[in-house]
């Protein structure tokens, strides 16, 4: 449990500035997820909260702690990587207990402490097991334990699910919600995956060539989209965004309509258009439509929709829904 | 037909292997248990009467036991020098590896250099005998650490270069010094190039000829290969005592290959798909 605040952090490799002056306060207990494309620089980010890479200019403090130059280990920070990083020739017992064995706690303690971790994340049964035999699940699960037992002040996790199946990722999702609130420990998340930042955070900072974009919680985000940027990212499917004489017709620089937002009707609208695909995705259909005055459009539909490709359409926004950017 | 052919290319194969592989060992072990006047012509007639025993006493106890002082030393060289090896590259190819910095390309370049440059002997003794470690135990260790380390080193960093720096990352997290990373972490991770490094090293050291004849002269400081070459000069007609010879110094390094022959064949793999 503790603050986690970035003052003006940058960062360079070389020549090149890969984070260019981040300014953040976290909240004790707050659940955060830095969200971006790939190669924005979330990583290189969480990597320097978890002081794995220098800081180039600019202070962190966990806790009220400067800790811009201090070790990993004397952070009271956890880290949860992409591909789990297990050691493959310790059992899950000594991978979760390893920090504990390397601070030199007697050994009745890191038996009771492992044990602990494995029954939060029932993990009991496979302790003697080596990483190799676990399946992509139960090493996540590992991972996890490793870094609770280490009962740090902020966990950090870099796309923990990125390496697992779209089920397991959906159950992993929610198992790692649970874990939050049951420990209430500050976490901050890295994901490329805008669903993953949706559902998990309690506030999304969305990331763009190594600035923060907008920070916010995800209906903040979803509702007022400060830039055209975070207006693309956050939602699913994609926000339809306009720009050029389209737009301009509309006053203002870049036009944003979601798909949930638009109507369609047969007979008349604001803008005629073809059908030239329909999605079905059962509750849900996705029309992909070619409008006349703009490019593509999506719109998104109940699913029974009886719309065909071919089919001429009219299109309409709800006006109050529409998103204008001046920039 | 796919099928006849390829058995017809394993007949061939097994053949060719026999006549490279197995006819000289039996060549040898032959003239090991004849009698003198027999194993002189050479061939590979059977033995009239199996001389085995008679002859490893003989050859045992020539010079007042030699041989067994000669494996004692052997060993001894052996043993050091692999040990040292292994440390020293493993750590060597680890810091190659993992840290970047001006002295990388250096190190680079002396690890090549120690790869292709042919060691002189003449200036190596004059080093040797000015600090003192001419005609001892302790040059000859050194000696075959440093002609074999670069090829350690090179093996051990390419297969460093395999383990993901993850996990470097997470036991610094949890807490690790760097050598508590290095001898906790990534040196069990080393096991299978390990393996095969020791064999590789130990054969080629215990099997060693020239460097011992160079380095390590005097009569106390025999080592097994060289016990070979004693008999070839003074009983130059006595071949089944030197057979006998020749089988006993392969003995140990061909138990270890058979004994590790699966280890070194995963070892020279390893890495090549992530487990
Ligand atoms: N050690 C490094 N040296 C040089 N460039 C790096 C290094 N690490 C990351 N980068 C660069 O920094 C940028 C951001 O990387 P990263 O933080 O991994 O992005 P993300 O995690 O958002 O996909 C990328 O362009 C990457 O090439
Ligand atoms: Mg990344």
């Amino acid at each position: 449990m503790a603050d986690l605040n970035l003052n003006q952090i940058h960062k360079s490799f070389g020549a090149l500035e890969i984070i260019k002056g981040i300014d953040l306060d976290i909240q004790s207990g707050e659940f955060v997820v830095f969200v971006g494309p790939s190669g924005c620089g979330k990583s290189t980010l969480l990597r320097m909260i978890a002081g794995l890479e220098d800081v180039s200019s600019g202070t962190l403090t966990i806790d009220g702690k400067d800790v811009t130059h201090a070790e990993p280990s004397e952070r009271g920070i956890a880290m949860v990587f992409q591909s789990y990083a297990l050691y493959p020739h310790m059992t899950v017992a000594e991978n979760i207990g390893f920090g504990l064995s390397l601070a030199k706690r007697p050994k009745a303690e890191i038996a009771a402490k492992v044990q602990a971790a494995a029954d939060t994340l029932q993990l009991t049964h496979l302790l003697e097991r080596k990483p190799k035999a676990l399946s992509g699940g139960q090493r996540q699960r590992v991972a996890i334990g490793r870094a609770i037992v280490r009962d740090p002040k902020v966990f950090l996790f870099d796309e923990p699910l990125s390496n697992l199946d779209a089920s397991l990722r959906a159950q992993m999702r929610l198992e790692l919600s649970e874990l939050h609130a049951r420990l209430k420990t500050t976490m901050v998340y890295v994901t490329h995956d805008q669903v993953e930042a949706m559902t998990m955070a309690d506030r999304i900072v969305v990331l763009n060539g190594g600035r923060v974009e907008q920070v916010g919680t995800p209906m903040e985000l979803y509702n007022h989209p400060a830039t055209p940027f975070v207006a693309g990212f956050i939602g699913s499917p994609k926000m339809n965004l306009y720009t050029g004489p389209f737009a301009e017709r509309l006053g203002c620089k870049t036009y944003g309509i979601r798909p949930e937002h638009i109507r369609v009707s047969e007979d008349s609208g604001d803008w005629r258009g073809q059908v030239r695909h329909v999605e079905r995705l059962g509750a849900d259909a996705i029309l992909y439509l070619d409008v006349e005055e703009a490019s593509s459009m999506m719109v998104r539909l109940a699913g029974d929709t009886q719309l065909r490709p071919g089919d001429t359409v009219w299109a309409s926004p709800q006006d109050s829904a529409a998103h204008r950017f001046a920039a | 037909m796919k099928q006849s052919r390829s058995l017809a290319s394993g007949i061939v194969a097994l053949i060719v292997a026999t006549v490279i592989f197995i006819l000289p060992f039996l060549f040898i072990a032959l003239q090991a248990v004849k009698s003198k006047s027999e194993a002189s012509r050479l061939n590979f007639a059977l033995p009239k009467e199996w001389l085995f025993w008679e002859n490893l006493v003989a050859v045992v106890e020539a010079r007042n036991y030699q041989l067994l002082l000669a494996y004692f030393n052997s060993t001894v060289i052996t043993v050091f020098s692999v040990s040292i090896l292994v440390i020293l590259s493993a750590m060597v190819g680890y810091v190659m590896q993992r840290r970047q910095s001006r002295w990388n390309g250096v190190a680079q370049v002396a690890l090549l250099m120690g790869l292709m440059m042919p060691p002189a002997v003449v200036p190596t003794i004059g080093l040797l005998q000015s600090i003192g470690l001419f005609k001892t135990m302790t040059g000859m260790i050194l000696i075959q650490v440093a002609y074999n380390i670069s090829f350690s080193t090179l093996l051990y960093r390419s297969f460093i270069a395999t383990i993901p720096r993850d996990l470097d990352e997470a036991a610094r997290i949890d807490g690790a010094k760097p050598w508590q990373i290095f001898f906790r972490v990534i040196l069990p991770l080393l096991k299978p190039v390990t393996v095969t490094n020791v064999v590789v090293q130990s054969i080629f050291v215990f099997n060693d000829f020239t460097n011992p004849l160079y380095y390590l002269p005097g009569r106390e400081n025999i080592t097994v290969q060289l016990t070979l070459y004693n008999f070839q000069s003074t009983y130059t007609s006595q071949y089944n005592l030197l057979f006998m010879n020749i089988l006993l110094v392969t003995i140990p390094p061909l138990i270890v290959f058979i004994f590790f022959n699966r280890q070194i064949v995963t070892g020279m793999t390893a890495g090549a798909v992530k487990g």
